[in-house]
């Protein structure tokens, strides 16, 4: 693969980076290898060199492209607003369509299917039990043999329940549906209506894909009822069909988009109190990039936790943890290497726990031996439902 | 960390990799156009092999392996320098030093801390901060800026000053030379006997050797501290209360000026409440014993609101870090207005700061250009920030009419050339309206006690001519290297 070629990336935001580097300390990936071309600021002088001066497409261009985890860490660091993430989701597509064969496809065309998922899982969580998968090599979770089945409870908002998340982690989706309900609202499910929102399509630069989960999940979440999302990488992406999509439809699709906490955060005084005892527990919250970098709404998290817990902050900028949606699957290394200082900063906040919004955050903190879990869970568990 | 092998057959490439592991020698085009360039105006410079040494002895067999190919060293931190002084010209072998990031040493009790080079400037005071300690020099880079450059620039920041630049707070730094020999200049003690060679080579911007390490001297957090945010209605009586401030004998922290252009664009991304219809921001910040804080900080209002300017005080921590936030990211807000900046960095007396900035402003009037400015105005260090975009036909020539000018002007009004961000490549062919041949010629042979073949870092400062060493392959900046 080595052409001449245009990224399509639009001009004006690729000229708009005036390298003053001050994004480079927020890139999970300059501050792990302090390589350059590992680092916002080089990834965009390497496409300026393809898509301006004509320079090839060849292995050390897309091992920078491809190192890159799309925390969009570097966006809110950028005092000119350089839109990074747009650039690179232009840069993707067009490494995408280069490809000839791209396994991914396949891996992600089965994230459409729930069925497909539920029938895989199922398959993976037997051969778990008989020891046949070597889970901690994969960066699996225990996937559950049974999936208990939630119930729609009223209409006032959309819960949406994704794809992995609801094959592997269920049981989030029902704390984080009880918890909704404690605060007043009748929860509508999409059920297999709807699957995965295209987030991971769309960082593979899988357009096509991703437009077409895109469109099937507005389709499944009709009417005017807010969504909530306790998935945060999955929340960004919706909340961005419609700077995706470009039409008026999924531009309103995405206004009614909330992180659940965000919701849950303006109702704080409807959810019932905590049970004794419970604020012995120290929280440490970790911010999934989606909802800090992209979404900008991490703060609701902490809001909905403070009643029930003690809760302290990371001290490492909101770095990302490593886990990038299927980034932690196809580069371990750097993976790991970015999750060894999140393990740090969790060490030094002394925390009993780790609160995380995000599934692939959960899944990959936890392969390293964290205990982590949903800030809904951990509400769930503290919740005094009686009174 | 391993992101791709590299393989050559370049036998200098070749020779490095028998120093270092071969992940951390690439030589890829790509990479080495990457390393082209750093946050200056440069664009189009040209690396060689680019290496990622872990200590001193790798950084020792880089030197040595570049010596035997007769190839040029160029050291680079994170790259952020703003006068092209990290920029490779004709392919040297560049030292990158960014993996060496370790605080090696912390004597919190003699307040001194050896570090490796690549170690960001904003870490090493996160790392000492438990201690009650900080590194001084904070230049608005500083999250990002390593402490190698930090020495290689003598770099200054807003609180240097009351706590002086760089040179006053490094003691020691451990060099490797051309010869591929490592020496140690001055004492982490502080009792260096002999000349201050430690002196001569904070500074020097990579043309001594590479550092390696630096024992640095670390300040007490103050116990109180006040941030003032001032604004006028005119540049004139913004700065008259800067020099109202001095001459009454306070010694503020830091005083640092904005205008109205740069405001706007600086209060789009902090929101910190910058009042965007003022002409003119300064943020005055005055620390030490609580009494005296309070004092020094109602008289600063006071100064500020005879001559027509408002009064706003910080009310806490978070307000003080969001209004430096501001101040610190304002070059890189810039592409909100343009996507190219042309960065002055002259020091003009400070009585003369009015008269320099109108002059700054007609120039670029006569040029039909944009200029911002965002300075250390306590010690009269201006940044006038020419705006342009490098697409536009013809707009160079401008852009570095108008640059002239204003170094012209600066140093009319008793100036110099640079305060804080060094020399490089940017400024060096200024260099002969600042200092006669004789001095230059002397500057030269510094330089060559170090470094005898001028093979590090060459073609930055000195500009040719200057010496009768042999420079001809760097007569001047090679074609395309002006974006």
């Amino acid at each position: 693969m080595s052409a001449r070629a245009s990224l399509g990336i639009d001009p004006e935001e690729l000229a708009s980076c005036v390298a003053c580097g001050l994004c480079l300390p927020h890139c999970p990936t300059f501050r792990v290898t302090g390589e350059e071309w590992a680092s916002p600021r080089g990834r965009i002088s390497a496409m300026r060199q393809v898509q301006d001066q004509g320079a090839a497409i060849d292995q050390a261009f897309l091992s920078s492209m491809d190192t890159c985890v799309q925390c969009r860490g570097c966006e809110p660091a950028c005092p000119s607003g350089v839109p990074f993430g747009s650039m690179m989701e232009a840069t993707q597509a067009e490494l995408a369509r280069r490809r000839r064969v791209d396994w991914r496809q396949w891996g992600f065309r089965v994230l459409g299917h729930p069925w497909l998922l539920n029938l895989f899982s199922r398959g993976l969580a037997v051969g778990q039990r008989l020891r046949l998968v070597p889970s901690r090599r994969l960066g699996l979770p225990k996937i559950p043999l049974r999936q208990h089945r939630l119930r729609v409870s009223g209409d006032d908002v959309w819960l949406f329940t994704g794809c992995v998340m609801d094959a592997w982690q269920r049981s989030t989706h029902a704390a984080v549906k009880r918890v909704v309900e404690a605060a007043g609202a009748g929860v509508a499910l999409p059920g297999a209506a709807a699957g995965c929102c295209g987030a991971l399509s769309l960082h593979a630069g899988l357009e096509g894909h991703s437009r077409a989960l895109a469109v099937r999940t507005m389709r499944a979440l009709e009417g005017s009822a807010p969504i909530l999302v306790d998935s945060a990488g999955c929340g960004a992406v919706l909340k961005e069909y419609g700077k995706h999509l470009g039409t008026p439809a999924a531009v309103a699709f995405s206004k009614r988009v909330m992180d659940v906490h965000e919701w849950l955060a303006a109702r704080a005084d409807r959810l019932p109190s905590a049970l004794e005892g419970g604020q012995d527990l120290t929280i440490a919250v970790h911010d999934p990039c989606h909802l800090r970098h992209v979404q900008r709404a991490h703060q609701p998290v902490t809001e909905v936790l403070t009643p029930f817990a003690t809760v302290v902050a990371l001290d490492d900028d909101g770095l990302c943890c490593g886990a990038g949606g299927a980034y932690a699957a196809m580069q371990p290394e750097l993976a790991a290497a970015i999750r060894e200082r999140k393990l740090e900063a969790i060490r030094r906040s002394g925390a009993d726990i780790v609160a995380s919004a995000n599934p692939g955050c959960t899944i990959h903190l936890a392969n390293a031996g964290v205990a982590v879990r949903h800030p809904l869970e951990i509400v769930d568990e503290m919740v005094d439902y009686d009174h | 960390m391993r992101l791709r092998r590299t393989t050559g057959t370049d036998p200098l490439v070749e020779d490095l990799c028998r120093v270092l592991p071969a992940e951390r020698v690439r030589a890829a085009p790509l990479e080495r156009s990457i390393m082209g360039r750093d946050s200056s105006i440069f664009e189009g410079g040209q690396a060689g092999p680019v290496c990622f040494p872990i200590s001193t002895e790798e950084v020792q067999g880089c030197v040595d392996a570049a010596r035997r190919h007769g190839r040029a060293v160029v050291p680079r931190g994170a790259g952020t320098g703003l006068a092209g002084g990290a920029v490779p010209l004709d392919e040297p072998v560049v030292v990158v030093t960014t993996k060496m990031n370790r605080l090696v040493s912390l004597d919190a009790d003699q307040r001194v801390a050896w570090v490796q080079p690549g170690m960001i400037n904003l870490d090493l005071s996160r790392a000492v901060a438990a201690h009650g300690l900080h590194f001084a020099p904070d230049p608005s880079s500083q999250q990002v800026c390593s402490l190698g450059g930090n020495v290689g620039t003598n770099a200054g920041g807003p609180h240097c000053l009351a706590h002086g630049v760089t040179s006053a707070h490094v003691l020691a730094v451990e060099v490797v030379l051309m010869s591929g020999e490592s020496v140690v200049l001055g004492d982490a003690d502080g009792f260096a006997p002999g000349l201050d060679l430690r002196g001569a080579y904070v500074g020097s911007e990579g043309m001594m050797g590479i550092t390696t390490a630096v024992a640095v001297r670390l300040t007490p957090n103050p116990p109180a501290v006040q941030t003032i945010l001032l604004a006028f209605d005119t540049v004139d009586a913004a700065a008259q209360t800067v020099s109202a401030v001095i001459a009454d004998g306070i010694v503020p922290a830091a005083i640092e000026m904005m205008d109205r252009n740069i405001i706007w664009a600086v209060e789009n991304f902090v929101g910190a409440g910058f009042p965007t219809d003022a002409a003119a921001v300064v943020i005055v910040e005055v620390d030490g014993l609580p009494g005296g804080v309070e004092a020094e900080a109602d008289r600063v209002g006071e100064l500020a609101i005879e001559r027509g300017g408002r009064v706003r005080r910080a009310a806490d921590d978070q307000e003080r870090a969001l209004l430096w936030k501001g101040r610190k990211s304002a070059f890189g807000a810039i592409a909100q207005i343009k996507p190219n900046y042309y960065l002055h960095d002259t020091v003009v007396p400070r009585t003369r700061l009015a008269e320099v900035m109108n002059r700054v402003y007609e120039i670029v009037d006569e040029h039909d250009l944009q200029v911002m400015n965002v300075f250390h105005a306590g010690d009269g260090n201006l940044h006038p920030l020419l705006l342009y975009d490098r697409r536009e036909p013809g707009i160079m020539a401008r852009v570095h009419a108008a640059g002239s000018a204003i170094i012209e002007a600066s140093l009319a009004a008793g100036g110099v050339l640079s305060g804080e961000h060094g020399i490089g490549i940017e400024k060096r062919d200024f260099m002969q309206l600042m200092f006669s041949e004789a001095d230059l010629d002397a500057q030269s042979r510094l330089r060559r006690a170090f470094d005898p073949d001028e093979m590090a870092n060459p073609g930055k400062v000195l500009p040719t001519g200057a010496s009768c060493a042999d420079v001809n392959a760097l007569e001047k900046v090679p074609e395309g290297v002006w974006g």
